[in-house]
């Protein structure tokens, strides 16, 4: 059912109810109706627009029969009409969003079709990389001056995919990553690979950092990893700059008053599941190859790790509701989630497995937190969310650790047992919070 | 004017301008000649179907070439020594690079290339790898070797592919 069906219905079983006059039920509908996306668009105006779409067809296949017959002047000189005629029509029409925002992406993309044009004409070849940088550099102006954010969102999501494809790729003016032992990629690829990154960050529309800064937490943590300038090997240090990074994207990718869970506190805790997993762990120095970690990584490490901690302490805990316990619990769960990586150093199996049961510890005690915090707030996702963190960890420890079919089911007991007294605690705090209010 | 015209403006007059460049390099007062082929037949994202291009010459080793394989710019001497090969169009000569060198000489016949590491290791980019073309041409599915490049040096010493011409 589409939504303004399901929103007519909603308003006349409201009408029905006596919540609202059917007189008001008919104004809110008509005012929804008539807002929607082509509201403007009359049956006429559809007929016209398929008569344009098949003209507009039968012409492109008439070009394309005769394309090697048609000089490279007439090509450039069609193209750049074209490209005028669309960015003008957008201009001209902004304020009827069913024609101005196909042509807006249709100016946004035409930058990309004349590149295309003429490495057809003239042979061009190259670079892979280069002509993508080029199309982001000539929109980059155009999606930070239109009104509506279609420009922008898709002028950001260019810059991150050509980040992502050129510094993972091969031989191209972006490549980070070493190929086959050869000589390092020259230090400019990370001045423009940075400042793509800084572009992708500054071109996302809205105030809300959470996705591009997310694109950029994954992309750095990306390169200590691969076989790039930065790479890190060591255990300690990939899982100290994991967890630091991961504390950075929470601290500053999500917004206090968000009320869903949202990707920054899914890495998080993602993360922390991850380390739970260090109870397999294997003493050994490093993992794939002999290589050993590059001064620039563990810099770049130890600084992240030093701003992730100072935004613990320094910025709102972002775990769990505003609150003087849960701010402890918050900025106390995100602090030992880093600290845990430091047993790691040794590289001793035992403190591996010290290192398992902290990250337990951890998800339990943020399950439990956000149990309590929910029934103190009357926060139902809250408490969800909690009970599916524990779930989660209890289910994997039982098919990790215990194995057998009967020890097993003895875990799962006394887990249940354990969520029935959590579930008798919680309803006893939310009694009293109730009592407290009443008086 | 809107700042949004503007911006439409340069964006016009980048076009412009870089058409104005490649067409006037294209017809620039040089020598056209030939090259070696290898060739592929993939499809690019933006422009088509077109024929991917290797060369001998995208790994000299002649003179000075060997002790310059490090990443960035190189100029190639490009020079007829005699090669040639036969067409429709009767014989044409093969030019084949002879040196190698970071600042080259003012002299005719040297040729810009960006040396980049590919799979098959350091290779010289000279910007006319790749050949675009009608689905239906049947240059698309020239075998290896099978047909030369014609090429002439263009504005900047920088190469540019005109046409491939199918060997005999």
């Amino acid at each position: 059912m589409s939504y303004h069906k399901r929103l007519q219905t909603d308003l006349r079983g409201a009408a029905a109810a006596g919540i609202i006059t059917p007189e008001q039920a008919d104004k809110i509908w008509e005012r929804s109706y008539s807002e929607r996306a082509f509201a403007s668009f009359k049956a006429a105006h559809w007929i016209g627009a398929a008569a344009g779409l098949f003209v507009a067809l039968g012409l492109i296949l008439v070009v394309a029969s005769n394309w090697d017959k048609i000089g490279a002047v007439t090509k450039m000189g069609a193209f750049l009409l074209l490209f005028a005629g669309a960015a003008e029509a957008s201009l001209r029409l902004d304020d009827k969003p069913a024609a101005a925002i196909p042509l807006k992406t249709l100016w946004f993309f035409m930058p990309v079709l004349g590149i295309g044009l003429y490495a057809q004409i003239f042979n061009l070849s190259g670079d892979p990389i280069k002509p993508y940088l080029v199309w982001a550099a000539l929109s980059a102006p155009l999606a930070l001056l239109s009104k509506r954010p279609l420009a922008a969102y898709l002028c950001s999501l260019l810059l991150f995919v050509v980040l992502y494809s050129g510094t993972l790729g091969p031989a191209n003016m972006l490549s980070l990553a070493a190929r086959h032992n050869a000589a390092s990629q020259p230090l400019w690829h990370w001045a423009l690979a940075l400042a793509a990154l800084a572009s992708g960050i500054a071109l996302y529309p809205g105030k809300k950092l959470g996705m591009p800064l997310g694109a950029g937490v994954v992309w750095v943590f990306m390169m200590l990893v691969a076989d790039t300038a930065i790479k890190v090997r060591s255990s300690a240090l990939i899982l100290l700059a994991g967890m630091s990074l991961a504390a950075l994207w929470l601290s500053f990718g999500r917004e206090p008053e968000e009320e869903k869970a949202g990707l920054p506190l899914l890495a998080w805790t993602g993360a922390v599941y991850a380390m739970t997993f260090f109870w397999h762990y294997r003493s050994h120095d490093s993992y794939g190859s002999s290589q050993s970690d590059t001064a620039a990584g563990g810099v770049i490490t130890w600084l992240l790790f030093a701003g992730a901690l100072a935004a613990v302490f320094l910025r709102k805990q972002r775990l769990f509701p505003e609150g003087k316990t849960e701010d402890y619990l918050g900025k106390g769960l995100l602090a030992a989630s880093m600290l845990g990586a430091f047993l790691l150093f040794d590289t001793s199996e035992a403190s591996a497995k010290i290192l398992a049961v902290i990250a337990n510890l951890l998800l339990a005690a943020f399950g439990i937190g956000c149990i309590m915090s929910g029934s103190r707030h009357a926060n139902e996702k809250l408490i969800n969310r909690g009970v599916a963190v524990i779930t989660l960890t209890a289910v994997t420890r039982f098919v990790d650790i215990f194995g057998g079919l009967l020890k097993s089911g003895v875990a799962f007991i006394i887990t249940g047992l354990a969520f029935g007294a959590l579930a008798y605690f919680v309803n006893k705090g939310r009694k009293a919070l109730i009592e407290s209010v009443k008086k | 004017m809107s700042k949004l015209r503007i911006v439409l403006g340069l964006q016009l007059l980048f076009f412009v301008i870089w058409g104005g460049f490649l067409l006037s390099s294209r017809g620039a007062d040089s020598p056209e000649f030939y090259l070696e082929t290898a060739p592929v037949d993939p499809r690019d994202l933006i422009s088509g179907t077109y024929v991917a291009l290797t060369y001998d010459i995208s790994r000299p080793t002649a003179g000075r070439c060997a002790r310059n394989d490090k990443f960035g710019l190189l100029f190639v001497k490009l020079e007829h020594r005699g090669k040639m090969a036969d067409t429709e169009a009767g014989q044409v000569p093969v030019y084949e690079a002879v040196d190698c060198d970071k600042n080259p000489p003012a002299e005719p016949g040297w040729a810009g290339a960006s040396m980049q590491f590919t799979f098959g290791g350091m290779n010289a980019v000279y910007g006319i790898e790749k050949f675009f073309l009608n689905e239906n041409d049947p240059r698309k599915d020239a075998r290896s070797g099978s047909v030369v490049a014609k090429v002439k040096i263009g504005h900047g010493r920088r190469l540019q592919l005109l046409d491939l011409v199918k060997k005999l």
